[in-house]
């Protein structure tokens, strides 16, 4: 059967669809509240192809394939999802198996590197006087250094995020490169596989683990993304547009996701 | 003759009076949700300084308005913010920047080692994600040690014991038994670590109800309840009101003039409006209104 690509969709949508195709079925999923477009595309491949995805959703588990809708919520503390509950999570128990939580995991960050390790304590140089305060590290931490893999996902695409080197880091990437960046210091899981912007999708050079343009959204040049990027990155002799997402992915994510039209927004 | 069983039952300002100058206090529940305000209210009000504050895993607007009132000196907690109505805390901001007050920088794996420890009476405990990080550089806390069975490099997450837990739940009987709607978030943790734990409630229940469910005690052993109905307001309380909305803007609109603009006037009135002025919980309560009240509905 051949895919019938949507021709109208945002970026959001299409960033939806593609976070839709990381996930695999019978996987443990964390469902972030705060960052909508990583859930829409995690709920999205949930009720399109991974029927068998263990969801967490804001504390609890639930398995959510014969909801007809999503209600909003926006916030981890939510208490209303809890009427799908299969299980509880107590938070606390994160910390005994963060493995129970996720196998994959979304990280936002304030900066990144050319090596894909992330920074969201603050920016500036002395840390007892910064010149920006970040929110902190929540779990991103621990999550993404036991889950099988994890996206980076900003929502913009600046110099100011992709820097030379984060003035501090508060995720490991592929920490100083090399396909064995991780296990030299010990860190199990496959890190971050793509990280995912507004313009682009980026993925890592399998020996040197540096970040590579692997595809560019609609309207986007390949100039604009190297413009933007304050590190060397790894330009193929070709980049391909940003795989669209499907009519049906399109109306899965207006109907039964994104009622309320986040991601038109 | 048979001796009574004693009642726990305290008002928000004997709970508050417990809190002193300089001591760490843990404060229970997560971003926009479950915090014992009453007692946080209170503790504002008595002008309590030099804090240390510890948590939640991820710390709210409620940790903010404590940080803006002067009440803190360090705050140990992996996140501070309120989702999408701030995704940066206003006046944590400001004051982390200033060095107005210490921050132990940790992820929420890190936190809840930390009163693990406290509770197993631990020095520490081992943690391997942080490697490689620039946790153990800006939080010196933090040891970078040889795991003495494989050689590799962990980190050891010192203990962090609260004298005093403050934690709301939906329930407790009078004699500290208590039982959370929902999860607690990361209040057990709390309570296992803490050197006293008072657990602001939503309503008493009488004993027979616990007994009627005892899986459903979250919590067995509190040292005492403080009855505050609405009392996590404005912040949701699971079972009973979802969060103010229309408040956590006013107090976002508030702190953020300071934090943006070098005004403090907005804040200084907020707190002059809904904690300094009102002497009580239930004067606060009439302060929000009944018509805003039971508009935040429990569904």
């Amino acid at each position: 059967m051949t895919k019938e690509y949507a021709t109208d969709f945002t970026t959001k949508e299409l960033i939806a669809s593609f976070i839709a195709h990381q996930v695999r079925d019978g996987e443990r999923v964390a469902v972030g509240a705060g960052l909508h477009v990583p859930r829409a595309g995690i709920l999205l491949a949930h009720l399109l192809y991974c029927p068998n995805v263990r969801l967490y959703v804001v504390m609890t588990f639930t398995n959510l394939i014969k909801e007809p809708k999503m209600e909003p919520f926006y916030t981890v503390t939510d208490f209303r999802p809890a009427k799908w509950a299969e299980a509880y999570v107590f938070h606390d128990d994160f910390q005994e198996n963060p493995r129970l939580v996720s196998d994959m995991f979304v990280v936002g960050a304030l900066q990144i590197d050319k090596y894909g390790n992330s920074n969201l304590i603050g920016v500036g140089k002395d840390y007892k006087r910064l010149d920006f305060r970040g929110p902190g590290a929540v779990g991103t931490l621990s999550m993404a250094h036991y889950v099988d893999r994890y996206y980076l996902y900003v929502q913009s695409h600046d110099r100011r995020i992709f820097v030379e080197q984060c003035d501090f880091i508060s995720t490991i990437g592929w920490g100083e490169g090399g396909a064995d960046g991780r296990r030299k210091l010990g860190i199990p899981g496959n890190g971050p596989i793509y990280c995912i912007t507004p313009l682009c999708i980026m993925d890592f050079e399998p020996t040197s683990k540096r970040m590579r343009l692997k595809s560019v959204h609609p309207g986007v040049t390949v100039d604009q993304v190297v413009e933007n990027t304050g590190f060397e990155l790894i330009v193929p002799e070709s980049v391909p547009e940003t795989e669209p997402p499907t009519i049906h992915e399109i109306r899965t994510l207006r109907e039964r996701i994104d009622v309320e039209g986040m991601l038109r927004r | 003759m048979i001796p009574e069983r004693k009642s726990l039952i305290i008002d928000e300002r004997q709970a508050a009076a417990m809190i002193r100058d300089g001591m760490t206090i843990a404060i229970g529940g997560f971003i926009n949700s479950s915090h014992p305000m009453a007692i946080v209210r209170q503790i504002i009000r008595r002008g309590v300084k030099d804090l240390t504050v510890v948590g939640p895993a991820s710390g709210g607007l409620d940790l903010d308005l404590l940080i803006g009132a002067g009440c803190v000196k360090k705050l140990v907690t992996a996140y501070m913010g309120g989702e999408h109505y701030c995704p940066i805390a206003p006046l944590f901001r400001v004051a982390a920047e200033r060095g107005e007050i210490d921050v132990w920088e940790c992820d929420e794996g890190m936190f809840y080692c930390a009163l693990r420890a406290a509770a197993q009476g631990l020095p520490f405990t081992p943690w391997k994600a942080g490697i490689g990080t620039s946790f153990p550089q800006v939080n010196p806390d933090l040891k970078v040690f040889t795991d003495p069975i494989n050689g590799e490099p962990l980190l050891a997450v010192p203990a962090i014991k609260p004298e005093i837990a403050l934690i709301y739940a939906a329930h407790a009987d009078p004699y500290g038994n208590v039982q959370h709607i929902g999860t607690g978030f990361g209040d057990r943790a709390m309570w296992r670590a803490a050197g006293k734990t008072i657990v602001q409630v939503e309503k008493i229940i009488p004993n027979e109800e616990v007994r009627k469910n005892p899986l459903a005690t979250s919590i067995y052993g509190a040292d005492a309840i403080v009855r505050a109905p609405y009392g996590s307001h404005p912040f949701a309380a699971p079972g009973y009101y979802i969060e103010d909305e229309e408040h956590i803007r006013e107090y976002v609109a508030a702190a953020n003039a300071y934090a943006k603009k070098g005004d403090r006037r907005p804040f200084e009135a907020y707190l002059h409006k809904y904690i300094m002025e009102p002497e009580t919980h239930a004067d606060y309560l009439e302060v929000i209104g009944i018509k805003r009240l039971i508009s935040l509905h429990e569904y």
